[in-house]
């Protein structure tokens, strides 16, 4: 069966800063959206369907499109909320890159944000926890004792992040070294969140310790922003754009939720670096887009990295080089703007970090890298092929999408 | 639709008010039996699409505790938060695309579990409804029944008569949890009353319990015993509910509307054999018999009247008892589907209705049918 | 359950969750919230289909088009549905009796193309009824300034 190639033909984004005071959330997305419809030149009613996502624990609003879709051209549209957490936006991309591809919709309107100000990020992410607290107390575990793990996502990054340090001799000046070269690319993107031209690792060692190996300066900012794509069919895409960029295929994949290493089921000792899913989720996704070596074939990687140790992690995990090169990859300059394989030119998660949308930020930003359309962070090299990433739930869930300027013709 | 795609098997829980099972026990029940009946092993290859919600299980990320039970461990696995529909309507994009051949849908939800009313009410407009505390989806409801029986003169009688068939028919459908053999509008009527013209019984009450069902294209389907073919779909958004007329279902009667130019559906009330529809309250079932072109405008009481809809109709609509018999938020509507499919295939025991060729099954999410979606199925 | 699976009394546990949110309004319901506080009903129009939202909404749905320009609505409207409330939602989540039923209805104020649902005061109601808003600049929660309704007559 002829495969549908489905092609990104607009992008848009809202601004990204901590607190968005003068916005609600449906007004928020509409800055997003609006900007994505000019973006691709088309209108509400060029639009066959919708997907939208966020991670509604954040906002303390349980499906937010039924009050705010009205703002986001969706009026009478077919409209589908996909979320998974960490990963919605990527989860939301990809069901918005299978409904065009099953044939059933030619342009389909995709949409993820998170406007952390209005809620409490850090009690959302808790619930996390706590539900593993609820599984365990099933065991016997005090959920008292399983509660003042909390911490949010810091308590859990800190393990994986040690556990990743001890498997590829990754040092703290590395950690130090990927939050400059990411705050520094920051700096170029005018839509990212914390922007921090000219620093150095030096500076990013003397910020806090919050608990080791992970510094202050080393965690993403908690952020307000949307971010909204245009999916189109290969022949409605030629007639908006003279180089859209394709996607390729999707793929995600679930291992046991597992947060300090512990499963969910309280049975299995898990290392929290080991990603195992990702690696076959990478594998899948080059798969089906005839990759056959990604290291040699992807021109540019966005792996969804929040905690410094994270982008080096996954650039291994995506199947980018051997388990613990990264770190020397990293001191040789190639993930920098313009080096062989450069690695979140947007500046990452780690810079804007918008919970639901940043997923989808990473499709976003490694399509604009191939349209040619990322102004000053775009990257020396030409980039035909690039991956982007997700990450989330307890640890357990990996969404990779891969990318190029030509379709997949299958 | 460019690949033909069939349900291939299903399970479901019984329907319970409060289950003796955690929901990762009850989702593991469904998925194992899905997986089982399509002669799938957990090694096989195929993607799973669960649909559940993070205010009713009560954790962020409510899908990602459920990869083990949901068969979903090294799978391509996502998550609708909606209705369980929804995920088959994903599903079913998934195996369409080619890259998919097999999917697990899944829905769940505990109504013993969640604080019943609060996250109906945490859908309404954060910056005036919600914290006015008058709307939730019981008043809602209420204020959308009395807008369409004021237009068209539909009686409480006749909303009452919808709550009484469903309930009657839920007396035959063991997994049911909300059941009345006998049950007539009087009874209905005298229940408590709580938003007029919305009695108690008039609601379908949420309960716990999970269902699955396995889709398919390619060589599984083809070998597949009495596969149940995807004919059509389609599905809808409608605005907010103070912005939008309530008189009519518009989300219900976009999507059927695509649904039926998919299957080649032109006179939906001669060619559609059953339905099986989400109605969350009595009044609904009269609102969805007009969307879905049953009937016409207004006529959805007299429609009603005229006995089609019951078990013993040309047109019987929720045999299983609907929503009534048993309502789990995130699987009301894969349960339609699923007991549409079964009344095709001819596995609904002391419920079958004879000769059911082409079914309609719906779901919906937000307030009043705020989201729809239509599923048309056919069989050989 | 399946063979080998036997299930006992599921335990319970009772997580203590109390986020607190703080939802933006927005600068459109701000104007609303502001007009309240002077006693006037603010609502804004399309400017493409001249369609007029009360509450206000930045974007028009129907049109995509920001709503930039606003209207004073007259304190008449009319009752376009209206459910007598027998309970309220508790804190628990369960239907709480009322001690005195309420009405609760959805106006349509003169000149709006969108509702309010609100209190009617007066004990009985209808559909078509006139109703007259009731505001309360003093109310204690700044979003129940628009307090309700009452018989225009």
């Amino acid at each position: 069966m002829a495969h549908i190639d489905v092609a990104v033909t607009g992008v848009g984004y809202s601004k990204h800063v901590s607190k968005r005071r003068d916005v609600n959330i449906a007004e928020l997305v509409w800055e997003a959206v609006s900007n994505c419809y000019e973006d691709a030149g088309l209108k509400p009613k060029d639009i066959d369907a919708v997907v939208t996502g966020n991670m509604p624990a954040f906002e303390g609003v349980n499906m937010p499109e039924l009050w705010g879709a009205g703002h986001w051209g969706a009026y009478h549209k077919p409209l589908i909320r996909i979320t998974t957490g960490g990963t919605t936006g990527g989860s939301v991309a990809h069901a918005a890159y299978y409904a065009v591809a099953s044939g059933l919709y030619d342009t389909v309107l995709a949409i993820a944000f998170e406007k952390q100000s209005d809620g409490n990020s850090t009690m959302g992410l808790n619930t996390v926890a706590l539900a593993d607290a609820a599984a365990q107390f099933q065991q016997g575990v005090d959920p008292g004792f399983l509660a003042s793990f909390g911490g949010g996502a810091v308590g859990i990054a800190v393990y994986q992040a040690a556990s990743y340090m001890k498997r590829s001799g990754c040092t703290t000046h590395h950690l130090d070294k990927v939050s400059a070269l990411c705050r520094n690319n920051a700096a170029l993107n005018p839509w990212s969140h914390l922007k921090q031209p000219g620093l150095t690792p030096e500076d990013v060692a003397k910020t806090v310790l919050m608990q080791y190996p992970i510094r202050f300066g080393h965690v993403c900012p908690a952020t307000d922003g949307a971010c909204a794509m245009i999916l189109t069919t290969h022949e409605k895409a030629l007639k908006l754009q003279n180089k859209p960029a394709y996607i390729l295929s999707c793929a995600s994949c679930s291992d046991e939720a597992a947060l300090m290493g512990i499963s969910g089921s309280g049975t299995t000792n898990m290392d929290p670096c080991a990603q195992e899913h990702c690696k076959l989720a990478a594998k899948w996704a080059y798969e089906l887009a005839g990759i056959k070596d990604p290291r040699r074939e992807i021109d540019v990687a966005e792996p969804y990295a929040p905690f410094a140790h994270q982008m080096l992690m996954f650039y291994e995990r995506l199947l980018l080089c051997e388990e613990g090169e990264a770190p020397a990859i990293l001191d040789s300059g190639s993930m920098n703007l313009d080096g062989e394989l450069p690695v979140c030119p947007s500046g990452g998660v780690i810079s804007t970090n918008a919970i639901g949308a940043s997923a989808m930020e990473r499709i976003t930003e490694v399509a604009l890298q191939i349209m040619g359309k990322a102004g000053e962070r775009q990257v020396k090299k030409e980039v035909h092929k690039g991956v982007a990433h997700g990450w989330g739930g307890a640890v357990n869930l990996n969404v990779v999408a891969v990318l190029s300027d030509t379709p997949r013709r299958s | 639709m460019r690949r033909e795609v069939a349900i291939i098997s299903y399970a479901q829980t019984p329907y319970e008010a409060d289950a003796n099972a955690s929901r990762e026990m009850q989702v593991l029940k469904v998925a194992r039996e899905a997986l089982q009946a399509a002669g799938l092993k957990q090694e096989d290859r195929y993607t799973v699409v669960t649909a559940n919600n993070d205010y009713l299980d009560g954790r962020t990320i409510s899908n990602m505790r459920l990869v083990e039970p949901a068969g979903a461990w090294m799978k391509n696995e996502s998550k609708a938060e909606m209705d369980g529909a929804y995920a088959a309507l994903y599903g079913l994009w998934r195996i369409l695309s080619g890259d998919h051949d097999v999917a697990l849908i899944i829905g769940e939800s505990q109504a013993s579990v969640y604080a019943r009313w609060l996250p109906g009410i945490m859908m309404f407009d954060p910056t005036f409804d919600r914290q006015r505390w008058l709307l939730n989806e019981a008043s809602a409801a209420a204020l959308q029944a009395r807008a369409y029986m004021n237009a068209f003169g539909i009686s409480g009688e006749q909303v009452a008569g919808v709550a009484a068939k469903n309930l009657d028919n839920a007396s035959l459908n063991p997994l049911a949890h909300n059941k009345l053999a006998g049950a007539d509008a009087a009874k209905v009527l005298g229940s408590r009353m709580l938003y007029d013209p919305l009695t108690e019984m008039m609601m379908a009450p949420y309960c716990d319990g999970a269902c699955a069902m396995v889709i398919a294209a390619g060589e599984l389907a083809e070998k597949a015993e009495r596969p149940v073919w995807i004919r059509g779909v389609g599905f809808a958004h409608d605005s907010y509910l103070t912005e939008r007329t309530l008189k009519e279902m518009n989300s219900l009667r976009l999507a059927a509307e695509k649904a039926y130019a998919m299957a080649g559906i032109s006179d939906p009330s001669s060619q559609v054999d059953l339905a099986e529809v989400h109605e969350n309250f009595a009044h609904e079932e009269l609102m969805a018999y007009e969307a879905l072109g049953f009937c016409g405008k207004g006529e959805g009481g007299a429609f009603f009247d005229s006995g089609v809809t019951r078990r013993d109709g040309k047109l019987p609509v929720n045999v299983s008892g609907g929503a009534t018999g048993a309502n789990v938020v995130c699987a009301t509507g894969l349960a339609r589907i699923i007991e549409a499919a079964m009344q095709i295939r001819g596995d609904a025991e002391g419920r079958q209705v004879a000769g059911v060729k082409t079914a309609v099954a719906t779901g919906q999410t937000g307030p009043c049918a705020q989201e729809s979606v239509v599923f048309v199925l056919g069989g050989e | 359950m399946g063979p080998g699976i036997e299930v006992g009394q599921v335990p319970r546990a009772a997580l203590p969750i109390n986020p607190a949110f703080q939802w933006s309004v927005g600068n459109w319901m701000d104007h609303f919230y502001d007009g309240l506080k002077e006693g006037k009903l603010l609502a804004s129009k399309c400017p493409g289909c001249a369609r007029v939202y009360l509450p206000p909404r930045m974007i028009c749905e129907r049109c995509f088009t920001k709503c930039e320009e606003w209207v004073e609505l007259p304190e008449t409207g009319t009752v376009e549905s209206y459910t007598v409330a027998h309970v309220k939602v508790g804190a628990n989540g369960e239907f709480e009796e009322l001690p005195q039923p309420e009405v609760i209805a959805l106006v349509k104020q003169d000149g709006a193309d969108t509702c309010v649902a609100a209190r009617l005061q007066g004990g009985s109601a209808s559909v078509g009824m006139k109703v007259k808003v009731v505001i309360d600049p003093e109310a204690e929660s700044f979003v129940n300034m628009l307090a309700g309704y009452r018989p225009a007559e």
